[in-house]
């Protein structure tokens, strides 16, 4: 059966001849909401880039049914999203409008499509009304939400996001932890944060000297405080016993 | 961090604000050049022709104050050029207006044309920058046949000069902290060129991430752009007054005035 995400014994060298990812093997079925948590430098970020296509190495990486090859990128990227850590890299167009209708047009559709599907976006991150907004106008939570608009116009499957609540406030990470809750598509999220884990995912996955070390239900994963413990990790307040959380709602 | 961005006010809402980016960019070129090449002892022409930018900053609500500033801050560059003028041009010259005479030098009369047309012309670039946003002027350029790589540049430099001029106040902010005391001259050019250096490798990391964010988005190397931009009624009748005003100016006023 057909999976969203299929990596098999994916193994990586930076040029300087570093290990990055070290025959990672992973799955991430349809609808799936997957947390890569690990410490700095993990290999978190780099396995994000291999699922998107940016960085090839050795082994299989498989997108809805297509393994990433030179000649079929611009499909695979059509089904898979992604989210840079920084949403200034992602947001380099003039206007909200023409950054959100990017990824459209370069699917070839027409206006009137494109203008629907930038609406749609706008609309679901929560920024209607703001497409002639200048990408240098909009606050940190409205860069990120932005972002994922970027992404979201080009209806894709799967959507990978790197470290999506850096620099976020309480509040701003509150509305991006229920925008996240909202999306029907499959996620990964690679962060260093696990109470923003565990509120946006239902799987996850440790990773640690570019190896998948446990992967599994995210609570069972992220309640194993010796597991957590042992990779520079911590459990998140949700899952320590007795523990009444406030923040995040998702 | 907070930037004065150059089209803060263009974000307003009032006719001029409204008028089509192509027209008013092209009616701000044509009023440049006819002030351009005025006669450089047509002085006093100069002032009939500050009241049409004039008009149009009040009328889109730019503040004034914002208007010399920004006049104020690249003056230093004209003002070289127009006060040697006096001494390479010392020959007489006599100004009649009605019945007052002026005995002056024709460098004296350069000088003043210097400072009154970058003045005038200023007014203009102004009111087209203050009352048109960025990215409708960029669109308006593409739309006008400016080449696209230009086009697309000016947009990349416009997006990410103030996240280099933040990069930059970070690195200041970082060596003042830990440099009481001062530092030496040596120290401090070897500080600078570690500062350029570090910002370059910075711009290069930025320019690859965009890269793959465009790449993320199916970008093959054509880019791709919707036309949002509109001629309206009210845009040429906007044409009409402007070249009206500087046709005007120039056939019937200027012969006058002398």
């Amino acid at each position: 059966m057909v999976k969203a995400i299929e990596v098999e014994n994916f193994s990586y060298k930076y040029p300087d001849g570093t290990i990055a990812l070290n025959g990672i093997t992973l799955d991430v079925e349809y609808g799936e909401r997957l947390a890569l948590i690990g410490p700095n430098g993990a290999g978190k970020s780099t396995l994000l880039l291999a699922i998107t296509g940016f960085v090839r190495g050795t082994g299989r990486v498989v997108i809805d049914g297509m393994e990433i090859t030179n000649g079929n990128l611009k499909k695979v990227r059509s089904r898979i999203g992604c989210c840079l850590e920084n949403p200034e890299d992602q947001l380099f167009m003039p206007t909200l409008f023409d950054d959100v209708a990017f990824g459209p047009l370069n699917m070839g559709l027409d206006s009137q499509q494109v203008k629907e599907r930038v609406n749609l976006a706008l609309a679901e991150v929560g920024l209607a009304g703001m497409a002639e907004r200048a990408p240098h106008h909009l606050s940190a939570g409205q860069k990120r939400a932005a972002a994922i608009a970027t992404v979201l116009s080009m209806s894709p499957k799967i959507i990978t996001l790197d470290e999506p609540d850096g620099s976020l406030d309480p509040r701003n990470r509150d509305n991006l932890v229920k925008l996240l809750a909202g999306l029907s598509q499959t996620l990964v999220i690679a962060t260093c944060n696990m109470d923003f884990a565990a509120a946006v995912s239902d799987k996850a996955a440790v990773i640690d000297g570019g190896r998948v070390i446990a992967a599994g239900p995210a609570e069972q994963i992220m309640s194993d405080s010796k597991l957590m413990t042992s990779h520079g990790l911590e459990v998140p307040r949700k899952f320590i016993n007795g523990y009444s959380a406030t923040g995040f709602s998702g | 961090m907070h930037h004065a961005y150059i089209d803060k006010f263009a974000y307003q809402d009032s006719p001029i604000h409204c008028l089509d980016a192509r027209i008013k960019f092209l009616v701000t070129v044509v009023f440049t050049a006819v002030v351009i090449s005025l006669p450089r002892t047509s002085v006093s022409i100069l002032f009939c022709y500050a009241v049409g930018p004039f008009v149009v900053l009040v009328m889109g609500g730019i503040p004034l104050r914002f208007v010399l500033k920004h006049i104020l801050y690249v003056s230093p560059f004209v003002l070289v050029l127009a006060l040697t003028s006096p001494w390479y041009d010392r020959t007489a010259a006599t100004i009649v207006f009605g019945p007052w005479i002026w005995h002056t030098t024709v460098g004296w009369l350069r000088c003043w044309s210097i400072l009154c047309k970058f003045v005038v012309t200023m007014l203009a670039l102004i009111a087209l920058i203050s009352t048109t946003r960025f990215a409708n002027l960029l669109a308006g350029l593409q739309r006008l046949g400016v080449p696209r790589l230009l086009v697309i540049q000016m947009g990349f430099l416009y997006r990410y000069i103030f996240l280099l001029i933040d990069s930059a106040h970070h690195i200041l902010r970082a060596r003042a902290a830990r440099s009481a005391g001062g530092v030496a001259f040596g120290r401090g050019a070897k500080f600078a060129a570690a500062m350029v250096g570090s910002l370059f490798v910075r711009s290069i990391d930025t320019a690859e991430h965009i890269n793959s964010a465009m790449q993320a988005r199916g970008f093959d190397g054509n880019w791709r752009t919707i036309n949002r931009l509109q001629v309206c009624v009210v845009d040429y009748v906007f044409v009409v007054i402007a070249v009206s005003f500087i046709l005007g100016l120039y056939f019937f006023v200027k012969p006058l005035l002398g």
